[in-house]
């Protein structure tokens, strides 16, 4: 279980554009995206609109796999751009997967 | 060819397929055509349409008929439809009977079974027909004076409604204030009107008003008498003496409102922390903020992160909500809350950038016009969404982080069922709506409530804002959860209702009552006895032929059900039910079981 980090959208501007909470989790990102299955990257954004931090760490491998193609963010029907939300949580995770 | 002692017409519907197709209606036509009663046997396309009328009208002018049977839909559009024609043709609207062979024949049976049932039908209604005699409707003188009892905005808008057509109005408040809920409402969802001004401006024409008289600070004791003739004893909290006033008015509207549901100690953390506060507190609260900083303040402390969760109180789940002490469990959605949720936390947000929002919901259900934007403007404003379901709420605890003295556990089913912690320095519970408790007036008036303690009308669409017994409407959230809007669309529905039914100072009811044989009469009084409502039959002394004084029922038409309660018991076979006679349900059986139109 984890608890819901009310800084972490703060922390993440650094990194990214703040359009997480444009998202209303439809998944259309998920079923467009052609590499990574399993909710990606709807999850991610999901653990950014509740700031669950540790889950983005934990799960960072999937980042990786992203080509930024740009199909997501294509087809986000609330520009909430899905690709550079992706983009912004690589440098975020390379900044502190070591922290 | 022999005279015939009765001359029953029979009309017969194709209903343009609807009868036809399983119905043999040419056969049905020939064998009623055989009936001991019957001259006249005709078919048409649709019997509703001017032509099958016309046939009608025809008949009864040419003396070929006395008395009208039409077998088609169920009786409940198009009776009225054809007694019109009958009284077009001047004759008595009430020598007319109904076979409905739609909706019992040709859409539950096939083939010649329903050709055969069709036929039996019709024997039965034409047998029940030759017993008709005219009738005149009970005419009941009525007081051009309505009461609303309910001084909410439904209440008001009725009477304002009633006596802008020109009828006295008196309109009932229980408590010292008029507006009721909306008192404690702030800017209204969906487009931002203050509950406060809109208020003043109807409290100000209500009082204003010379045809309205209003009572506050008053309860409704009593309440008898019928449409046209009601009698209702108020009591005033003020008055020391406890004195009664008497009012006498010819229709009542029942806008007795609704309140806004108390959560039961530790729901949600309710009553065992005080950071948890329900939805209407909320409001009064964001009323009463003058603050500008940039985060809400609640008791002087900031509100850094508040959670709000839907549904308390309403969509309960028998088996997963306890009900309440009373056995009752609130199964309906309360409508409103979903949309005064949204609108509190966009005003919030928009008034308080730094004070942020979690929405905990079981279904986000903004209904009517301009309340789904809620929904996007509270996404937009940065709101964060998550889900519950019925039978795993979230729990509210208390949280060892000082800044945050609660938490809320949830399992959001949009982080993909994932446990998840939320901290909290406010918890706001969307409290649905309950009716305000009016089985005391309800039982005296007869009016039915729901299971859901809902006031009920008789029907949605085919009688909105009616209740069975005649004379009485009502309007607003005694009848279900609704928005102050909705509320006063229904209050325009039953004013305009009272008023049509008060213009004349008349009003005109349907004959089907009681009616006492003075002849056989023997004043045994079964059926005083039999009778379920209050003051529709009495025993009354009157002098006989002889000039000897006995005791005979009376019948006091308004009041009567038509029932017939009384019919079944009296051992005279004294009294009887205009236009349903127990002589013609014999008949009717005879013709059933016959087998004069069977194959």
């Amino acid at each position: 279980m984890s608890s819901v980090n009310l800084a972490f959208a703060k922390e993440l501007k650094a990194y990214s554009e703040d359009t997480a909470l444009e998202c209303f989790n439809c998944g259309t990102c998920s079923a467009i995206c052609p590499l990574v299955h399993d909710n990606f990257p709807r999850r991610m954004i999901r653990y950014i609109q509740v700031g669950a931090k540790d889950k983005i760490l934990e799960n960072a491998n999937d980042l990786w796999r992203c080509l930024h193609c740009g199909l997501c963010t294509h087809t986000c029907p609330r520009q909430a751009d899905p690709g550079e939300i992706i983009l912004g949580l690589k440098r975020f995770v390379v900044a502190n997967w070591r922290a | 060819m022999e005279e015939k002692k009765n001359k029953v017409g029979v009309y017969i519907c194709y209903c343009g397929g609807n009868i036809s197709d399983h119905v043999d209606v040419e056969e049905v036509r020939n064998r009623a055509l055989k009936l001991p009663d019957v001259t006249v046997a005709r078919t048409n396309m649709f019997m509703c349409s001017d032509p099958g009328q016309e046939m009608i009208i025809e008949d009864l002018k040419s003396g070929k008929i006395d008395r009208v049977v039409v077998a088609s839909c169920a009786p409940s559009l198009h009776e009225t439809t054809f007694r019109g024609a009958i009284e077009r043709a001047g004759s008595n609207p009430f020598i007319y009977e109904h076979a409905n062979i739609r909706e019992q024949v040709s859409w539950v049976h096939h083939g010649d079974p329903a050709t055969d049932k069709a036929a039996i039908l019709i024997a039965s209604a034409t047998a029940k027909a030759k017993h008709l005699k005219p009738l005149a409707p009970i005419h009941v003188d009525a007081k051009r004076h309505a009461t609303v009892i309910g001084g909410g905005i439904a209440g008001i808008k009725t009477a304002l409604d009633i006596a802008g057509q020109g009828i006295d109005v008196t309109l009932i408040e229980r408590s010292p204030l008029l507006g009721g809920q909306l008192n404690s409402l702030g800017q209204l969802a969906p487009y931002g009107d203050h509950a406060s001004d809109i208020l003043k401006e109807l409290i100000d024409q209500v009082t204003g008003h010379t045809a309205i008289t209003i009572h506050t600070n008053t309860k409704v004791e009593a309440v008898s008498g019928y449409v046209g003739n009601f009698s209702l004893n108020l009591l005033k909290k003020s008055d020391p003496e406890n004195i009664p006033l008497t009012l006498d008015t010819g229709a009542i509207v029942m806008a007795t409102g609704s309140v806004s549901y108390t959560p039961f100690k530790g729901e949600y953390g309710f009553g065992q922390y005080e950071s948890v506060i329900t939805l209407p507190e909320l409001i009064r609260l964001l009323k009463a903020n003058t603050s500008s900083r940039s985060m809400l303040e609640v008791n002087g402390k900031p509100i850094k992160n508040m959670v709000m969760i839907h549904c308390v109180g309403s969509r309960q789940i028998p088996g997963i909500h306890p009900p309440k002490e009373n056995g009752t469990l609130n199964e309906y959605c309360s409508r409103t809350c979903c949309s005064a949720m949204l609108n509190a936390a966009n005003q919030i947000r928009e008034t308080f950038p730094e004070t942020s929002i979690y929405e905990m919901y079981r279904d986000i259900r903004t209904y009517g016009r301009g309340q789904e934007e809620l929904y996007m403007q509270a996404s937009a404003n940065k709101v964060v969404f998550m889900r519950y379901e019925a039978d795993e709420p979230p729990e509210v605890s208390k949280n060892d982080d000082p800044d945050y003295p609660l938490q809320v556990r949830i399992k959001d089913g949009l982080t993909f069922n994932e446990s998840l912690t939320v901290p909290a320095d406010l918890v706001v519970l969307a409290t649905g709506i309950e009716p305000n408790d009016v089985t005391n007036l309800a039982s005296q008036m007869k009016l039915p409530i729901g299971t859901d303690r809902f006031l009920l009308e008789v029907h949605p669409k085919l009688r909105p804002v009616e209740f069975p017994i005649t004379g009485i409407f009502l309007a607003g959230t005694c009848q279900a959860p609704m928005d102050s809007g909705e509320a006063c669309n229904a209050a325009g529905a039953a004013a305009v209702k009272a008023s049509a039914l008060l213009s004349k100072g008349y009003i005109e009811l349907d004959p089907f009552v009681a009616e006492v044989d003075t002849d056989k009469c023997q004043g045994h009084g079964a059926c005083v006895e039999a009778c379920i409502k209050e003051g529709a039959l009495t025993l009354m002394e009157v002098i006989n032929p002889d000039g000897n004084p006995v005791k005979q029922a009376q019948v006091t038409p308004a009041m009567c059900l038509g029932c017939g309660a009384c019919a079944a018991v009296c051992p005279e076979g004294a009294i009887d039910i205009n236009g349903w006679a127990l002589k013609q349900y014999e008949d009717m059986v005879d013709a059933i079981v016959s087998d004069s139109v069977a194959v």
